[in-house]
């Protein structure tokens, strides 16, 4: 009880000191470069932002490069929304002398915006969550806040009832006297996302090529995949899901002619759904029957088979203020033989732990005790050192581990563009 | 934590004598409720100096309301005299209804002799900063802007460091299955210091990188390192005009380079002001080097060390606005002691919003290249060719990437649904 009364009195005389500087700069002449030193400090955590344009659009505060040193961490996370835009969440957490000031503002893209668009709209929002903060410091008697009184179009009713359709198509080309590469790809996709359903159904064709000219001789190397993938989940309440995938493909790599899976499948989310962007823990169960024809026989003398096969996955991601984990285990087996399995673990950590320190480790392994597609004979070098054809194997892995230590300066305030810009050094992890 | 709220709540009210003049006379007066004030804050006034009416009108993205069940907001102004003779002003915001316990407290002082006009322009600006954290999540935001009424430096600030930052990184990534395996070390040390006037850059870096595969029982195996120092220095002359030097230092399997050093003392010209260099640039950036080279391997022309000048002139244009962004680079270089080793670089990327729902992405790269001076006698072997393990001799080299995209139907749907995950992810690391 003492110690809420002393912090009571402490926040008001805390007050009081700042707003007397307040009025005494309005008597005096106004000194901007002492007020601008009292601006909060804020770290902006956010790897899609464009930094240097909200660093030259927002002047009332200052901008730090370590989350320990700041009055205001700016935390940004997002999902995709129905309409294949963004749902940005940016999180502002008060800290230090704005501990417990806190507040969460949204911005939304959609699919077609501009880069321009997006960033004009981010430091909008920004600037928005940031006024809580400014009104409590002396450079709030600089800001201007007005207000117009156009009158906005009224937003239109849904003919298309939330359906969206993207035809999508690229090219790539590269090359030079000894080599050449192509791919061409196209994608087709139609969904419908609301808080109750969510349909999403895509196809996309891929076609690569890779020409080498060598002591004279030609070697051609090209790899074709087409796939359909279909999604529909039934929203039953805020941990639980059920729905159904179908997934059909054919591609040169795996020696699959034609295959298509059914499988109903059901999920439960130990979190709330809504904190999706900050925490979930995930448990995916899928059961199904794997219908395949092979373009060769494989090394199970097969042409085709019917299989029926389970698998359950398990997702864990969090996002904090000190950084974020995400992990996935996958497993599956065919019914047939239980023999046939695969399982990968993939694992994700980085972490701002104290002051300038940032470290990931990143690894996933699988056992891979599956490959019933695998054809017979040998492979050709171009095949194996281009990786155009799946080989057999019994594991993968990767791991991959990193630490950055960045000391000196704090403030990252200035944007110099002169002879081209790059970053501050230091290093950052991006999971989407 | 409740505690400490409940006797702020005391204090407040202690501190105040606050007069309730209900909204219903604003509301009685303005029956016309502008259409617009149907998507703003529904604030209940509550002050003693002044009529809610006034502070309604002047803040503009506010509708008044009478009762708390309404209200998005409860607005409490209160006011004390201080011993000093300073009036002592209290502005809480308590959140109602969808914001509860959105709640903030600000604090606003002025002597009491001051001008009242001033002291009322300026609690209502704090006022309006207050209300923006629920305006903000309204949709009336769209229609109100902030600004800064100064212009600042951004070096207003208290460094004891001077601007100096220093980075150092270590990273490694291996990977593998059966057949193939490989691994990656590298690390980095960087020091800069940017300030409008000056920028200073320095970075010392090294990878190793090796693969290896087994192919028919035996065993390839492939290398690939590089070493480099960077350093740069600029200094500001005018919104247009700066001065500086490029120094390096490198090494690298991949170009037969055992050791090149590369001092080249540079002019740069922008045509647009720096300052506008997030929204469009199009600078001419001229160098002038010396280039001290070692070869691994004995080159094609016979050489295994030599010293040249050289010269290069890139142009840089950049633009992005709200229909897309477009930029385009073009580069050229040629050495003093033969002009017909040189090299020409031309590259362009377009993001474009055609009509709405339609974007095109283009970029391209095309380089004529007469000056690959380290290509080494013995040539590439052909897991050189298939791994791209070495520089490899050519006369041009180009890539191009095309992309177009149609979207409709419901663009505009707000909804997430992330049940069932979104379909893979995707880590990126960069430093």
């Amino acid at each position: 009880m003492k110690k809420s009364l002393m912090t009571l009195l402490f926040g008001l005389t805390f007050l009081c000191l700042i707003s007397t500087s307040v009025s005494f700069c309005q008597e005096e002449e106004i000194d901007i470069e002492e007020l601008k030193k009292q601006a909060p400090k804020v770290f902006i955590d956010c790897s899609m932002c464009d930094i240097d344009y909200t660093r030259t659009e927002i002047t009332f505060v200052n901008y730090v490069r370590d989350r320990k040193e700041a009055n205001i961490h700016i935390l940004v996370t997002s999902l995709r929304t129905g309409a294949g835009g963004r749902e940005y969440t940016i999180a502002f957490i008060g800290q230090n002398k704005f501990e417990g000031v806190n507040d969460t503002q949204k911005y939304f893209t959609e699919q077609t915006d501009t880069q321009d668009e997006i960033r004009e709209g981010m430091v909008k929002a920004m600037k928005v969550g940031l006024m809580s903060y400014v009104a409590k410091t002396p450079i709030a008697s600089r800001i201007d806040i007005s207000y117009s009184e156009e009158v906005q179009p009224a937003e239109v009713k849904d003919k298309w009832n939330y359906w969206v359709f993207r035809i999508s198509g690229s090219a790539y080309i590269r090359g030079e006297e000894s080599y050449k590469y192509k791919s061409i790809s196209g994608s087709l996709s139609a969904s419908r996302v609301t808080e109750e359903l969510k349909i999403s159904l895509s196809s996309s064709v891929y076609h690569y090529r890779d020409d080498f000219t060598y002591e004279d001789e030609v070697i051609v190397s090209t790899q074709d995949s087409v796939y359909f993938s279909g999604l529909c989940v039934k929203s039953l309440n805020d941990h639980w899901s059920v729905g159904f995938f179908l997934s059909a493909e054919s591609s040169t790599y795996e020696n699959i002619n034609f295959s298509i899976v059914p499988q109903p499948a059901i999920e439960y989310n130990l979190f709330p759904y809504s904190e999706s962007t900050r925490r979930q823990l995930r448990f995916l169960y899928r059961i199904g029957l794997n219908s395949v024809r092979y373009r060769e026989e494989t090394i199970y003398d097969k042409m085709s088979e019917n299989l029926w096969s389970e698998s359950l996955s398990i997702t864990f991601d969090v996002r904090e203020k000190w950084g974020s984990i995400s992990t996935t285990l996958s497993g599956s087996h065919y019914f047939h033989d239980f023999s046939k399995y695969h399982l990968t673990l993939f694992s994700i950590l980085s972490l701002q732990l104290f002051k300038g320190f940032n470290f990931y480790v990143l690894g996933s392994g699988s056992r891979i005790h599956d490959q019933l597609s695998l054809k017979k004979g040998e492979a050709s070098l171009e095949e194996v050192f281009l990786r155009r054809r799946e080989l057999k194997t019994s594991y993968d892995y990767f791991f991959s581990i990193g630490l950055s230590f960045t000391f000196g300066s704090i403030f990252t305030n200035v944007v110099n563009p002169r002879f081209g810009s790059s970053g501050y050094g230091g290093m950052s992890v991006i999971i989407d | 934590m409740k505690k400490v709220r409940q006797i702020i709540r005391v204090a407040v009210l202690l501190y105040s004598f606050c007069l309730f003049v209900p909204c219903v006379f604003a509301q009685t007066e303005q029956t016309d409720v502008d259409a617009n004030k149907k998507d703003a804050p529904k604030v209940i006034i509550d002050c003693e100096i002044w009529d809610p009416v006034f502070i309604q009108e002047a803040i503009g993205f506010i509708a008044c309301v009478e009762d708390l069940k309404d209200a998005h907001v409860w607005l409490i102004i209160t006011s004390k005299e201080t011993e000093a003779g300073i009036m002592d002003y209290t502005i809480s915001f308590r959140g109602q209804n969808e914001f509860e316990g959105d709640n903030d407290e600000l604090k606003y002082q002025a002597e009491k002799d001051k001008e009242e006009e001033t002291v009322k322009t300026e609690i209502l600006n704090i006022i309006k900063m207050g209300l923006m954290r629920y305006a903000g999540k309204m949709p009336v935001s769209s229609r109100i802007s902030i600004g800064f009424m100064d212009k600042v430096k951004p070096t207003d600030v208290e460094d004891k460091w001077n601007f100096w930052v220093f980075s150092l990184s270590l990273s490694t990534f291996l990977n593998g299955d059966k057949v193939y395996k490989s691994g990656m070390y590298s690390g980095s040390f960087s020091a800069a210091r940017v300030t409008p006037e000056w920028k200073i850059r320095m970075s010392l870096s090294g990878t190793n990188s090796k693969d290896r595969f087994t192919f028919e029982d035996e065993v390839f195996k492939s290398t690939y390192e590089s070493y480099n120092f960077n350093g740069l220095i600029v200094k500001s002359i005018s919104e247009h005009w700066s001065v500086g030097a490029f120094f390096s230092v490198s090494s690298a399997t991949y170009s037969n380079v055992k050791l090149s050093i590369n001092p080249a003392p540079a002019i740069e010209f922008n045509l647009f002001p720096y300052s506008d260099s997030t929204r469009r640039e199009l600078r001419f950036l001229y160098r002038i080097g010396y280039n001290s080279v070692k070869y691994r391997e004995e080159t094609i022309y016979e050489k295994s060390y030599e010293n040249l000048f050289q010269e290069s002139l890139s142009v840089i244009f950049e633009l992005k606005q709200k229909w897309g962004t477009w930029s385009m680079s073009l580069e050229g270089s040629n050495y003093f002691h033969d002009f017909s080793k040189n090299r020409l670089r031309l590259s362009g990327e377009l993001s474009l919003r055609i009509v709405k729902g339609l974007n095109f992405d283009i970029y391209g790269n095309y380089r004529r290249i007469r000056d690959q001076l380290s290509l080494p006698r013995g040539g590439a072997s052909l897991e050189d060719l298939l791994l791209q393990l070495r520089e490899l001799e050519t006369k041009y080299s180009y890539s191009v990437s095309i992309g177009l995209s149609y979207t409709f139907g419901s663009t505009r749907s707000k909804v997430v649904n992330p049940r069932f995950g979104t379909g893979g992810r995707s880590v990126s690391i960069s430093f």
